[in-house]
Formats: structure tokens, C-alpha cells, sequence
């Protein structure tokens, strides 16, 4: 019986890896056939084949492995930090649940302010920061990926404190488990699936953020900057370039995500699998 | 369990607080210090060269990018500086808050923000100084009329039409700078009645000097030599990624990127072009509505435009429209833009032409302040 679930597994894996490969191969297709341009009424000005795109990224390798560099350390450092401050103030809450569900909600307001407002205020925040223009830089578009990321975090850690299964609580009640016992050995490990909930939604977040506070930089690096800078020269091929780019940042970190999840929750989702 | 959270929210609160103090104080010293330490900014008769040796080694020279750096970075390069530079915002806080020491400025803009204190203005008056990018030899033109080559020979006489009744436009605003400011502020300005007035004073300059000082009266004028610099400058300082578009940069000539027929037969045309080919054209300008562009708004109100069977719409640009990208795909006929960012459009593929030279001298200038 295991042997059989395990083939379904793999059965469905298949698939659900295959179908989106084999849509992205046929976009690709259309793409370089010139016939999406005529699907979409443009032109190979502003929408440039995929041949092109992919020796501007060739021939720019180390160029924009320092811009890639920028953008991930931005949105790794921010989304570390985000989501540890979302998970202590998950905590906060947990522990005063008579505010703190009130409170979550006040602070899920933060996520309503637009990346485009907060970007430039953070800038001029932090320029005493330092005197080197790309670490203050560094700094102010870590905090705006810090400010997107903790909302996501803060509402699912909560939920992850206190949507106990049925009786749990009681259970440990009837031990006579202390608070401290029942936070590490209930709490904690509960919180764990909805801290990878939060993850799915804030690591792509916490790119576009990156992506979108370079715009405002002092210090002018990174993938998002150089979309912009290109498009405005009317550069759209290697603006393209940056995009790819962009997408690629977005789908490894995505796929490392899932797959840490994988490891880590093997044993703690059991629908997961199935469906 | 709940002291535990109590010392974390102390701790946050204390960062919040320390942070804000941070700031106030930072406020504070920035004052002082400008008002007690002499030598902190740059002596009244420091050369060109010296302030922008000292600025680029800080690494505190600023520009906006996005196509306006070249001129800076030929500044930079002349003296044998690196060509990186800080990204300046729009407004002029960091030049303010001494975070860019040497900052650029468009004599018709910014440098008006920073001496002047009317609303928005920081009133630094006699305090700074600036670097003209003419006296320095890096001089680029700047607001341009231009069109697709395709537009310009399908529509020759639209074309030439528009051409006269906005160089009459511009004619008329010089001669009337504060009519001008005040026909502006009233089609919807994105500044101050005070600083239209400035600004308008200040472009007539810029339409009516060339880049060694003397006079123009030929208005629209493509000069030859200023052309030329400005392409010999774009070509080294314009770093394309794209190896076909950086290599088409290269072979770019003159008569690639403008063509003198148009304004030569409009100058000579009297008012009359024979039937127009299209007779409902818009113009996308390169920024906000603001006395830089006075020209169409005067042309537009003053019925110029009507004068020669024409209906023109005149489309505001700001943050990061393309007015090259509006005019090649055809959402507008006429753009105004900056001879380099024509230069690097038409490098990466577009086939745009200049039909005429509005601003004849640069309007860049790099401001510093002055010790007291």
C-alpha cells in the first residue's frame, strides 16, 4: 500500500512539474516564431526574441551577477529580519490575546502603505546611517523588504500560536505543563507549517520590494534599478535581460523555499502530499 | 512567559525611540556644523577643478541618471575622476543635507530651488556656486523637437507646420517671459507663479545663447559644432549592454539623428505649407508642465498652432515616461527630449529624427556651497 501512494506521488510531481515546463516551452516558442508579437499587436522593439535577450545576459555575465548580488542580499537580509520581527510580535500577541489579535490587525495596516511611498521616506531616514552611500543605501531597501515581510509573518505566526488542534491544549493542561513547556513543546512546532505559509507569500514579496526600493536608492546597483535605467533609455533588450533575471532570482529562491519546506514538514502534513 | 514579552516590547519601543532621536539629533548637528566650522564646503575662488576632485574622491557627486549623467561623467573623466556618481531624487534635500556636495542642477530649475526663497525654495541665495557645463567644454544639448523618420516624410508639411508655429511660440515666450510663465501656470503648472517666472527668465536664456555665449536669433537652430560635441560625447559615455545597440552607437552620424530640411523650409515657408497631411498632432514633453516648455503652451494659447490649420494636444511628461517610446510607437507625433537620450533610442533600434533645437546651450550646471 505504501508502494502504491508513493507512485501517485511521483505520478503527480510529474505532472505538475511537466504541464508548466512544456506552457513555458510553447510561450517560448510563439515567442522566438514572432507570432506572440502578433498575438499581442507589438513589435520586436519593444518586446525583443529570446535569442537576443539571452546573449545580452551572456555577454553581461559579471555585470549582472553584482546586481544580482545587491538584490539578493536586500531581499534575503530583509525577509530574515522581517520575518523574525513578524514571528516576535506573533509572539507578542500570543501572549496578550486579549490586545493582540487587535493589535495584528492594526499592524497588518502597514502592508496597505505602497512599497513606492515608504521607499523614498526610508531613504531619507537612514542617510546619516553611514557615510559610505552604498551601505546606507543597503540599509533603507533592507528596511522596506523588512516592512513588507513581517506583516505576512506576525498574522500567520499568531495563528500558528493559537490555532492548536482540539485538545491539545487541554492535554497539556492536564500534565500540569507550565506556559513555557507548552509554547516549546506545543506552540512552537504548531507554528511551523504557518510559518511556511508566511514564507510562500513573503518571499516573492520580499523581492518585488528589492526590486522596486532600488528604484529609489542613493547608490545606484541592482537588478530593479537597471530594468528602470534601460527602459528609460529606451533600452527594452537588455531591460528584457533584467527581467529574465528578475524572474530567475524569483524562482530559485522560491524553489529552495519548497524545498526546505519539504524537508522540514515531511512528517507534519500529511494532507499535503496527497493532494 | 510574560515578562518575557514585556522586555521585548521595552525593546522595541527603545528602538523606536532611539531612532527617531537619531534623526532629530542628525537634524540639529547638520545646522551647526554649517554654521560654525568654516571650510566644510568649498572656497568662493576654488577652480572647477579642485571641487570636483575633492567631491567624486568623497564619492558625494549627484545626478538624477536615467540619460541626464553623460555631461557629468565628461566633467568627471576630464579630470581624470571616476565616473560613478549618487543617485540625486528630484527634489534637493540631499544637497541640502550635505549627503551630495557637488549636485546637479538645471539653471531653470533646481539652481532657482536652491538659491530663491519663495514656497519650495531652500534660500541659499549668494551661498553657492555652480559649475556651467559650457564654460567647462562638456556642454550636451538638451530640449530637442523631434519625430519618427516615418512621421516626418509621410507628413512633410505637418511636419514643417508645426515646426514654425511652435518656434513662433518660442519667439513670442522670450519676448515675453512673464506672459509666458503666467500662460503656463494657468494650463495646469506643476510649480509656484514665482518659480514660472524664474524659470521662464532663465530658458529664454537657454534659447537664445548658444554654448560659446553669443546670441542665437535663428530660433530651433541645430548647430553644427554643439551637435557634433554632443555626439562625440554620447558615444563615449553612453554604456550600452546590448552589443548591437552599443555597436550601432558607434556608426551613428549626424544626418542619423537630425534633419535640417524641415526647419530650413518652415523658416522660409511665411505661414503657408499647402495642404497638412494630418492636421490633429500631440506633443509629449519630457517633464511636468513648467516654463521649460513654454513655448507650446504660448503657441497653443496664443492660437499659432490654429493659425496653421493645426489642433494640437499637448501631453505632460514626468517620473520615468519615455517620450521617445510615446513617439516611436505612435501614441504621440512630436516629442521633446534630450539629443542624447534621441542618440541612445536610436542606437537600441528606434528611427527617430530632430527636426529642431530648442535649447541651444546645456542647462545642466553642478551647484556646490561656499564657505562663509
Amino acid at each position: 500500500m505504501n508502494k502504491k501512494k508513493h507512485r501517485k506521488i511521483t505520478k503527480d510531481s510529474v505532472t505538475s512539474v511537466l504541464y508548466p515546463l512544456l506552457f513555458g516551452a510553447v510561450i517560448v516558442v510563439l515567442w522566438q516564431t514572432q507570432i506572440l508579437h502578433k498575438i499581442l499587436g507589438t513589435d520586436t522593439f519593444v518586446l525583443p526574441l529570446p535569442d537576443r535577450i539571452f546573449t545580452i545576459i551572456g555577454d553581461n555575465m559579471g555585470a549582472i551577477m553584482e546586481n544580482v548580488k545587491a538584490t539578493v542580499i536586500v531581499s534575503l537580509g530583509g525577509l530574515i529580519l522581517g520575518s523574525a520581527l513578524g514571528y516576535l510580535l506573533g509572539m507578542i500577541a500570543m501572549a496578550f490575546p486579549k490586545w493582540g489579535a487587535g493589535g495584528l490587525t492594526v499592524v497588518s495596516a502597514f502592508n496597505a502603505v505602497p512599497i513606492i511611498a515608504i521607499a523614498p521616506i526610508l531613504n531619507n531616514l537612514t542617510k546619516d546611517f553611514s557615510e559610505d552611500a552604498n551601505t546606507r543605501s543597503m540599509i533603507a531597501k533592507t528596511l522596506v523588504v523588512t516592512i513588507t515581510c513581517t506583516v505576512a509573518m506576525s498574522i500567520n505566526a499568531f495563528r500558528g500560536f493559537t490555532e492548536l488542534k482540539p485538545f491539545s491544549l487541554d492535554l497539556m493542561k492536564s500534565y500540569a505543563a507550565n506556559k513555557a513547556t507548552i509554547f516549546f513543546k506545543l506552540r512552537v512546532p504548531n507554528s511551523l507549517p504557518y510559518v511556511f505559509t508566511a514564507l510562500r507569500v513573503s518571499v516573492p514579496a520580499s523581492i518585488i520590494s528589492a526590486l522596486v526600493s532600488e528604484y529609489f536608492a542613493e547608490y545606484i546597483i541592482g537588478v530593479g534599478r537597471q530594468i528602470r535605467e534601460n527602459i528609460v533609455l529606451a533600452q527594452y533588450a537588455t531591460a528584457w535581460a533584467y527581467i529574465v533575471v528578475a524572474c530567475a532570482i524569483g524562482i530559485v529562491l522560491y524553489l529552495i523555499l519548497l524545498f526546505a519546506e519539504g524537508i522540514l514538514l515531511k512528517n507534519r502534513r500529511p494532507r499535503w502530499k496527497s493532494v | 512567559m510574560k515578562l518575557c514579552a514585556l522586555v521585548l516590547v521595552a525593546a522595541m519601543v527603545v528602538m523606536v525611540f532611539t531612532s527617531c532621536s537619531g534623526s532629530k539629533s542628525s537634524e540639529a548637528s547638520t545646522d551647526g556644523t554649517a554654521a560654525t566650522t568654516a571650510g566644510k564646503y568649498y572656497a568662493s575662488d576654488a577652480t572647477a577643478e579642485s571641487i570636483v576632485k575633492d567631491a567624486a574622491a568623497k564619492g558625494k557627486v549627484g545626478n538624477w541618471g536615467l540619460g541626464n549623467e553623460y555631461e557629468i561623467q565628461a566633467l568627471l573623466s576630464k579630470f581624470g575622476q571616476d565616473t560613478k556618481y549618487l543617485s540625486q531624487a528630484f527634489d534637493m534635500n540631499g544637497f541640502d543635507d550635505d549627503s551630495i556636495l557637488l549636485a546637479s542642477a538645471m539653471t531653470y530649475n533646481e539652481l532657482g530651488l536652491v538659491k530663491n526663497s519663495y514656497k519650495g525654495g531652500y534660500k541659499y541665495g549668494d551661498g553657492v556656486k555652480y559649475i556651467d557645463m559650457n564654460e567647462q567644454g562638456v556642454a550636451m544639448l538638451e530640449d530637442n523637437l523631434f519625430t519618427t523618420k516615418k512621421f516626418a516624410t509621410e507628413n512633410p508639411n505637418t511636419t514643417k507646420a508645426f515646426i514654425y508655429a511652435t518656434l513662433k511660440g518660442w519667439e513670442y515666450a522670450c519676448a515675453n517671459p512673464e506672459e509666458a510663465a503666467e500662460i503656463v501656470y494657468k494650463s495646469g503648472s506643476s510649480v509656484s507663479t514665482e518659480h514660472q517666472a524664474y524659470m521662464a527668465a532663465e530658458v529664454k536664456k537657454l534659447v537664445e545663447t548658444d554654448t560659446t555665449g553669443s546670441a542665437v536669433k535663428n530660433y530651433g537652430n541645430m548647430d553644427e559644432t554643439a551637435m557634433q560635441q554632443t555626439l562625440d560625447l554620447a558615444k563615449k559615455y553612453i554604456k550600452l549592454s546590448d552589443s548591437t545597440a552599443a555597436s550601432k552607437l558607434q556608426t551613428l552620424t549626424l544626418n542619423d539623428i537630425r534633419d535640417t530640411s524641415y526647419l530650413k523650409d518652415a523658416a522660409a515657408s511665411a505661414g503657408k505649407f499647402g495642404k497638412l497631411e494630418k492636421t490633429s498632432v500631440k506633443v509629449q514633453l519630457k517633464w511636468l508642465p513648467q516654463a521649460q516648455f513654454m513655448g507650446y503652451y504660448v503657441a497653443l494659447s496664443k492660437g499659432y498652432y490654429k493659425d496653421v490649420g493645426l489642433t494640437v494636444t499637448i501631453v505632460p511628461g514626468g517620473g520615468d515616461i519615455g517620450e521617445t517610446t510615446a513617439v516611436n510607437s505612435g501614441q504621440v507625433d512630436f516629442g521633446v527630449t534630450w539629443v542624447s537620450n534621441l542618440i541612445a533610442a536610436n542606437a537600441g533600434g528606434m528611427n527617430l529624427v530632430e527636426v529642431a533645437q530648442v535649447f541651444q546651450r546645456s542647462g545642466l550646471v553642478l551647484v556646490y556651497k561656499i564657505n562663509k
